[in-house]
């Protein structure tokens, strides 16, 4: 790199050289593959949140606006007065210049500051969030590692025995579990089991847990929870386990037919070996990619699901935001699930990079 | 080399079950292997030659059937019948007794693991356990195949290069002292400078470790160079096998011949070359006879009737062919030049 200053002025070789150094020391941050992926998450994260700032604020017809011509309806007063309020909810100095407010806005981030809720007056949307969240993360994961590990097992279990009649059935079950939308499920679920067999009364498992008992570690609270999750839970798995299977599967297909497989079976190793560290190992790196970007998807396919089983967690709560015009609650939901996606993918790269050796590698050359 | 027999084929035929009906891709095939010999399978594609060495470690796909025949493998006066061992003991088999480099042995390495590990993996497969003697022996074999031992060791697959790849599978191959190792194209895919070194590297290791070798090849230059003995196999059988040099120089069969002659050598002029004319047959519906006979230029009536047994003509030498006097006066040609040249 040093040999393109040679053929400008001293002065400004100096600063050339400078400029190299500091390229130099950037090739060498952005050449470590782990570094370099949280660097590019970071940006991403950064572009959303100023995106997410020039959308809400200076769009004819914003929010903020809406926000404040219903005010100034609902309660007739002034729009001074109105335009106050609304400012003060969205944490929003509407006499600073837009700059200023651009820093102020960053600023209240960094602090997880998201604003007031606008339903729940005086509510932080952060606590809201903080107070949701955790039931979503609970049916939604169990869900979605319930119909992964299925998934996967079936899917290996198609592969092993392909073109068997199990394969068949299994592959026609899939095909068409993974064609039906998870909210079908649900009506499904309630309608049948819950409306016309009666196997379980609806309004007994709405909400995340009975009002009657009080939070702790006990079994009955514990059962309690998943009994009210499993509904959730049920119709995640439903609307995902096809997919999981029939990736699996030809994810499994392809690694059998390699050599190294072949040639494992040559070697006299164990089918157990076989099957755990050079079929699976293999098949599932791309699934775990898959895998890790679902769980950012976690948040924004609860809202049908958590409303319709009426399961007070971040999807219900947006839902009702936004059947509430609660504009601050939604921007904060907004901007966790757009991290929560970035993060997913982040977490994606780096564990496909600890899995899988040569892309650890072909980062560090 | 001793005149003791590791290997014996009896009348081994396999068939392929497919759509249209069986295809015959070994019929009747015998040989036996003494201990320390390389014995050459060669033959255009499709003649059996791998099928024929899956079936000696039963690595055949789900399609094919072993229908006929006896394996017979003896280890310290023991003798066995392959196609007898129930899972465990063909599990036990295969590498500790017989080894098999595989034809592209470019991807023979699970990307994920260590190369450490996958010889590990292959240690523990066969009861052995002590890392410090895998270690040892490892590192020794890595050396007898020219590699940086301690760098192999540590390494990924993909931080190998082929002809690094391959020498590792060699070192892989004899790992836990094999008597067989049955090489299928051993150096197909590499450049002729890593061929060459491949090849040293296996002689060397055939010298000092004393295992035998089937070497399947459609390379005849390979083959002359590597093997003790020689099979030619036309459309699953062995019509002609014997010593390296009664196979190269004194051909009984016309298919040996046809092969000899379709080769360039850099002695001879260009106008030598001649192919051999035809297709090979459908294994399905086979020509009836000597399944040479359509493409034979010595072909009589008796060939389309009648399959020739394979019979010994000289010392060790034996050849499936009605005709032999026939090749014997044709084959006078094969080396004319080099003959005239020296």
């Amino acid at each position: 790199m040093a040999t393109r200053s040679s053929p400008v002025s001293s002065a400004s070789s100096i600063e050339i050289s400078l400029l190299d150094r500091i390229l130099d020391r950037w090739q060498k941050i952005n050449s470590n593959y782990v570094v370099r992926t949280i660097i590019q998450a970071l940006i991403t994260v950064w572009a959303v949140i100023t995106f997410t700032f020039f959308l809400i604020r200076l769009m004819p017809g914003n929010p903020i606006q809406v926000y404040v011509a219903q005010l100034m309806n609902a309660e007739s007063i002034t729009y001074e007065e109105a335009y106050g309020r609304a400012a003060a909810q969205f944490r929003f100095d509407f006499n600073a210049s837009p700059v200023e407010q651009y820093f102020d806005y960053l600023g209240n981030l960094l602090r997880l500051d998201l604003g007031d809720s606008i339903i729940s007056v005086g509510t932080p949307v952060i606590s809201q969030i903080m107070r949701f969240l955790p039931w979503t993360l609970f049916s939604a994961g169990l869900g979605l590692l319930v119909s992964f590990v299925t998934g996967f097992v079936l899917g290996m279990l198609m592969a092993y025995y392909r073109n068997s009649p199990l394969d068949h059935i299994l592959s026609f079950i899939s095909s068409l579990m993974s064609a039906v939308p998870n909210y079908i499920w649900g009506l499904m679920i309630m309608v049948v089991f819950g409306v016309q067999l009666q196997w379980f009364s609806v309004g007994d498992l709405r909400g995340t847990y009975d009002p009657r008992l009080t939070p702790a570690f006990t079994p009955e609270f514990i059962f309690d929870i998943f009994k009210h999750a499993l509904l959730p839970v049920i119709t995640y798995v439903l609307g995902t386990v096809g997919s999981w299977m029939l990736s699996t599967k030809s994810s499994t297909v392809s690694v059998l037919g390699e050599d190294y497989v072949n040639v494992a079976e040559a070697r006299g190793l164990s089918e157990r070996r076989i099957l755990t560290a050079y079929v699976g190992r293999n098949a599932a790196l791309p699934l775990f990619t898959l895998l890790a970007i679902s769980i950012g998807f976690v948040i924004g396919g609860s809202v049908l699901i958590e409303s319709l089983f009426v399961y007070n967690g971040l999807g219900n709560f947006l839902f009702q935001s936004i059947t509430g015009r609660d504009y601050t609650s939604m921007q904060g939901v907004f901007l966790f699930i757009t991290f929560s996606v970035v993060l997913s993918n982040l977490l994606a790269d780096l564990l496909y990079a600890r899995l899988d050796p040569r892309i650890r590698v072909s980062g560090e050359k | 080399m001793n005149d003791e027999i590791v290997l014996k084929v009896e009348d081994l035929s396999v068939i392929y079950n497919s759509s249209r009906g069986p295809v015959r891709a070994t019929s009747n095939v015998s040989f036996e292997l003494r201990k320390g010999e390389a014995l050459a399978l060669i033959g255009e594609s499709g003649s059996g030659k791998t099928t024929l060495s899956l079936a000696l470690i039963r690595m055949l796909a789900k399609s094919a059937e072993i229908n006929a025949g006896k394996v017979l493998y003896t280890r310290d006066g023991k003798t066995r019948n392959i196609l007898d061992m129930n899972d465990g003991e063909m599990r036990a088999f295969r590498w500790n007794d017989c080894a098999m480099v595989f034809q592209g042995a470019q991807n023979a390495f699970n990307p994920v693991l260590r190369i450490r590990d996958q010889f590990l993996d292959t240690a523990r497969a066969h009861g052995r356990n002590d890392k410090e003697w895998l270690r040892q022996r490892t590192l020794e074999l890595f050396k007898l195949v020219r590699l940086d031992p301690q760098r192999v060791f540590d390494s990924y697959p993909h931080e190998l290069s082929g002809g690094m790849r391959q020498r590792t599978l060699l070192a892989l191959g004899v790992l836990l002292d094999p008597q067989i190792v049955i090489l299928d194209e051993p150096t197909t895919a590499l450049d002729i400078l890593t061929q060459r070194a491949i090849i040293d590297v296996l002689n060397e290791m055939q010298t000092r470790l004393n295992f035998s070798i089937i070497f399947i090849s459609h390379d005849l230059a390979l083959a002359a160079e590597m093997a003790d003995r020689v099979a030619t196999m036309y459309a699953g059988e062995i019509v002609e096998i014997g010593g390296v040099n009664q196979i190269f120089y004194e051909p009984l069969h016309p298919y040996t011949l046809g092969l000899l002659r379709s080769v360039p050598k850099l002695s001879h002029g260009q106008d030598e070359l001649v192919s051999i004319t035809g297709n090979p047959p459908n294994l399905i519906d086979p020509p009836s006879g000597c399944k040479f006979h359509p493409r034979c230029q010595f072909a009589s009536e008796k060939c389309s009737r009648e399959a020739p047994p394979l019979t010994e003509y000289d010392a060790g030498h034996q050849s499936a062919c009605w005709h032999v006097d026939k090749v014997i006066e044709a084959r006078k040609d094969l080396y004319k030049k080099k003959v005239t040249e020296s």
